[in-house]
């Protein structure tokens, strides 16, 4: 499969083994700016292994993965975490954000790896917490309030650095259902304003309904409801 | 009958109510309910699953560290004390006379040095046939024979031990057993003779065993060996209370997860007492299994020309009951205060019970009760006797290092509350450490006490300098060598010079015959006692400042107003002075000679005297071989001077193997501008050593700290990696963390080192000095262990950052 013009990544034959156990067979993945793609499988389907790969974090043994067109494993690894630094974002199901830092401060925190001043950072890391309606736990640490709150805060967390992809694995897997909607609401509305593109890896349909395009992953290889993969 | 028949009860007979609920189980007897409590917290340590196994023996092994250094340091003491009565039981310094006999011999001590070793040697011939044998020997050795020691033994049949085997020429027949040694690496050996003679520096004995009191440690040496102690001990006992604590989180969770299944908050408590004494318990048996070898190894060990045997590693056994029953009970508490800042609640979740900023006023308790304890005896000890008030003293020093301990945390806090700014890898560790300080406190609180104790000792240490470490005032630079020969061998001084002068690595030789006069018209035994010199014009000068000088001169030196007043001393021309001095080195006492008169020529020149390469004033008459007969001297010994080539290899070794031909009485000591007395020095070696020991085990203490804390959280290092983190701002927050509070440990350190330097120089009498350099060396050597633990922290760092961390499944 060949880069498509229009696409901002995309992932062909994908081949990755943890020891013994083959995480991914051969999958094939694409997706375009402002997109929101759903990746749905089963536990062990190879779903997170599927978002790891796609976002440099972990190189597949085989196949190749073009982010706007440049092939992500013949970056060095200092480039691609570079690259995550400044493109992309993410959020995870849990134990993402640093206990013993503010929300402002683990907000402001990919900003500050870019080398934007504190000040700064954490100007810009305040206005995308009001924006997300939890400006009244700032100041407060992750051990301190909800883990609705936690999930908006790494939801802000993701966003502040404008990202061209927003990866999450399984955002709303610690959350009850109420929180997980709003969570998921909050996440793609932002999104879908700001152009970034959504990998969004979760097992819930209901979560998947916030996608505009649905990935099932199984047995290590993605098929893409909508045909375009 | 009555035509119904019972049926045997089944299942669904009985009340047709639902099934009844089970009977609540009698309130077990709180004994029995903590015994169940302590003994699931033991199986949850044994047995439980990997998590509880690693907890276990992270504490188990943390605390047998711990052990096996106090085991060692309650050996100490019988180490001490045994190679103390070895020592006395193998000496007799002739301080009981005895008469010839057929169980007595002569004894002389033939000590020598190689290499900057010390060599301890003694000659000795039987009088008759049943002659005293010292310990570690079956017999004496005969004429040409010797007995060593093991090491002795090993370093004659090497390469190396070829010049000292030049020395030491005689055969060996035998090998010193162990009861006969200080410790397996001594270097010492019994030489046979037949050449001695009672009289000056040989003895008559009859048997072996010192005689004399030993001589009672100094007040100053007490005071540093117990400073010392508690310096040294206090950072062990610390780190155990952090070995204790290991594997803390983990520990938490589990207690969780009881709580969730209905236990109450002190039932839990008492599950981790449980955990707790278990985990020491083990210490205690890893503690003795790692010092039973290391008692062994020790053997094997030689710490700069000082040794030990294994069998004398022995632990006091008030000590050894003392550490079985006090680390299990420490460790619980230690556990139980551990758990007061978290909340353990059912569903799972611990979290820390609030930020609570420590108290000051208990953390200065200690260091109030420790000074007031101290100042009391700011007016002085008295030095020289042991008469000091011991316990006073120690639990003063004590209490001062604990009170530094206890202010740490508080200090490590309030500082790392008030950092603002730096990059991110510093606000990580800031935020680390404003969140919980406790644990890094803890890790650095070790090297706190031992760095504050080491800078009061360095002060002491500087101090006493003057007091023990005295300038001897000899001059290395003019003679690197004294030869001395007594009179009773019979040698002349040209003999001697010459026979040095050929010797290899010599350069120059300044060789003096040494005797006494009194004037003519005095008794001998009261008189003004005026030193005569005999040497040539050459060696002179280097006594007195003097203009020409012909062989046939002779000199007076100019008298101080201290000595004797010029009426009564003959030291002047024209007086006439007795050289015959009574021999006072005759065994049966004190010897008048036949009275040898001459006299001082009426020329003799009045020169002024310098002190000679030893320190020594030049006073009385100094002559010139021609003008004095030195036969005319009896008693007279010849001193030579010797300076040596610094290009020769081993050029003191070939001056003392001459010397050693010369005859067993013979001396040769190397000069040297500053003397330690040996107390001292083994006291200081003692700290190095220990000092290095501690601070490597508080390092490895902070070592399983930092990859404990970085094992936790493993999950947040590879998210962090995930969205880009650089893996050196995570590293150098890693380095951060541990800096921190490290920086502001060694910065109270030397505070507190410095004050209690200083009281304990004011209790000591002695001048106030500090020596700067020390200090630094001491806090560098502390820095540098941070950067250790950052280093070897790396590798689990950068295994812990890899993206395994996100995977879930």
């Amino acid at each position: 499969m060949t880069a498509s013009t229009s696409a901002l990544l995309t992932a062909s034959g994908l081949h990755k083994t943890y020891g013994s156990t083959p995480a991914l067979a051969g999958a094939d993945f694409v997706i375009h700016p402002g997109e929101v793609v759903a990746v749905m499988g089963p536990s062990g389907s190879g779903k997170s292994t599927l978002l790891h790969c796609l976002a440099g974090i972990v190189p597949p043994d085989s196949g190749t993965v073009h982010y706007r067109g440049k092939e992500l494993s013949a970056l060095s690894d200092a480039r691609r975490s570079a690259l995550r630094r400044a493109d992309f974002g993410f959020v995870f199901q849990f134990g993402q954000l640093v206990p013993e830092l503010t929300c402002t401060e683990n907000v402001a925190l990919p900003l500050r790896l870019v080398g934007v001043g504190r000040k700064e950072a954490e100007s810009r890391a305040t206005r995308w917490l009001e924006r997300l309606e939890i400006d009244d736990v700032r100041h407060h640490r992750p051990g301190q309030m909800s883990g609705g709150q936690g999930q908006r805060v790494a939801i802000a967390r993701a966003l502040v650095g404008a990202p061209s992809v927003i990866f999450a694995d399984e955002p709303t897997g610690a959350l009850d259902s109420l929180n997980g909607e709003r969570v998921m609401g909050l996440l793609t509305d932002a999104a879908r304003e700001t152009r970034a593109a959504v990998v969004l890896v979760t097992h819930e349909s209901r979560v998947a309904a916030y996608s505009d395009r649905e990935v099932i992953v199984r047995d290590g290889r993605a098929r893409d409801m909508a045909g375009a993969v | 009958m009555t035509g119904a028949t019972s049926a045997p009860a089944g299942p669904l007979d009985g009340p047709s109510a639902p099934e009844a609920a089970p009977e609540a189980a009698p309130e077990a007897h709180w004994l029995r309910r903590w015994v169940a409590d302590l003994a699931m917290g033991a199986r949850f340590a044994l047995g439980g699953g990997r998590e509880g196994w690693t907890r276990t023996v992270l504490t188990s092994a943390g605390v047998g560290l711990g052990v096996a250094v106090l085991l060692l340091a309650t050996s100490v003491p019988h180490m001490l004390g045994a190679r103390e009565s070895r020592d006395q039981a193998r000496e007799n310094h002739g301080a009981t006379e005895t008469e010839k006999s057929d169980r007595s011999a002569l004894y002389t001590y033939t000590d020598t040095e190689y290499r900057g070793s010390d060599v301890r040697g003694r000659t000795l011939q039987p009088e008759g046939s049943d002659p005293p044998v010292p310990p570690g020997l079956s017999e004496l050795p005969g004429p040409g024979e010797m007995a060593v020691s093991p090491a002795l033994k090993e370093l004659l049949d090497s390469a190396d031990g070829e010049l000292l085997r030049e020395r030491l020429p005689g055969r060996i027949t035998a090998t010193i057993a162990d009861e006969g040694l200080l410790d397996p690496v001594e270097l010492t050996y019994y030489a046979g003779s037949d050449q001695l003679t009672h009289g000056g520096a040989v003895f008559r004995v009859d048997k072996f065993a010192e005689v004399s009191e030993p001589a009672p440690i100094p007040a100053l040496l007490l005071l540093l060996i117990i400073v010392i102690c508690v310096v040294l001990l206090l950072p062990v006992a610390a780190f155990v209370g952090a070995a204790v604590r290991f594997g803390g989180d983990r520990r938490d969770r589990r207690l969780a997860a009881l709580r969730l299944v209905g236990a109450d908050s002190r039932m839990t408590k008492r599950v981790a007492a449980g955990e707790a004494a278990t985990g020491s318990l083990l210490g205690l048996a890893v503690g003795a299994a790692i010092f039973l070898p290391l008692r062994q190894l020790l053997g094997e060990v030689n710490l700069w020309g000082i040794g030990t045997f294994p069998a004398d590693v022995r632990p006091s056994a008030g000590l050894v009951v003392l550490i079985a029953f006090g680390v299990p009970v420490g460790a619980v508490l230690v556990s139980l205060l551990a758990l007061r800042g978290v909340i353990i609640e059912p569903l799972g979740v611990v979290r820390n019970a609030g930020v609570r900023r420590r108290r000051l006023w208990w953390r200065l308790l200690p260091l109030v009760a420790g000074l007031a304890l101290l100042v009391p005896l700011l007016d002085g000890l008295e030095t020289g006797q042991t008469s000091v008030e011991t316990y006073q003293i120690a639990a003063g020093v004590t209490l001062v290092l604990i009170g530094v301990n206890a202010l740490l945390p508080w200090l490590v806090e309030s500082a790392a509350r008030r950092l603002r700014g730096g990059g991110l890898s510093v606000q990580l560790a800031v935020r680390r450490l404003q969140l919980d300080s406790g644990t890094a406190s803890r890790a650095v609180s070790g090297i706190t006490v031992a760095v504050a104790g080491a800078v009061a000792l360095q002060m002491l240490f500087s101090a006493v300098v003057d007091d023990q470490q005295r300038h001897t005032g000899q001059s290395p630079e003019r003679a690197e060598m004294l030869v001395t020969v007594p009179a009773t061998a019979q040698l002349s001084e040209p003999e001697v010079t010459a026979g040095l002068a050929e010797t290899r690595g010599v350069k120059q030789v300044f060789g003096q015959t040494t005797g006494y006069a009194v004037r003519a018209d005095q008794n001998p035994d009261d008189g003004a006692v005026d030193s005569v010199t005999v040497a040539d014009c050459a060696t002179l000068r280097e006594l007195a400042k003097m203009g020409s000088c012909e062989n046939g001169d002779v000199f007076v030196t100019e008298r101080s107003p201290q000595e004797e007043p010029e009426s009564v001393t003959g030291a002047k021309p024209g007086a006439e002075v007795n050289l015959a001095m009574p021999d006072y080195s005759r065994p049966e006492g004190k010897q008048q000679r036949e009275p040898v008169l001459w006299k001082v020529p009426e020329d003799a020149r009045t020169v002024k005297g310098r002190t000679d390469p030893m320190g020594v004033a030049s006073e009385g008459i100094l002559a010139t071989p021609a003008a004095l007969d030195v036969s005319r001297m009896p008693g007279a010994s010849v001193d030579v001077y010797v300076r040596t080539d610094d290009g020769v290899a081993d050029a003191k070794e070939f001056v003392r193997n001459t010397a050693a031909a010369v005859g067993p009485t013979a001396t040769a000591i190397s000069l040297k501008a500053t003397s330690t007395t040996a107390q001292f020095r083994a006291v200081e070696r003692g700290l190095y050593a220990g000092a290095t020991g501690i601070l490597l085990l508080i390092g490895a203490s902070m070592v399983v700290s930092t990859l404990e804390q970085l094992r936790e959280r493993k999950r947040l290092l590879s998210v962090l990696v995930a969205f880009g983190t650089r893996r050196s701002t995570l590293a150098w927050s890693v380095l951060w963390q541990t800096a921190l509070p490290v920086l502001v440990g060694l910065a109270l350190a030397a505070v507190a080192g410095v004050g209690l330097g200083t009281v304990l120089l004011r209790m000591s009498a002695l001048p106030f000095a500090v020596d700067w350099g020390n200090l630094a060396g001491v806090t560098v050597l502390g820095g540098l262990l941070v950067v250790l633990v950052a280093v070897v922290s790396m590798p689990a760092l950068w295994r812990l950052m890899r993206p395994d961390g996100l995977r879930t499944e």
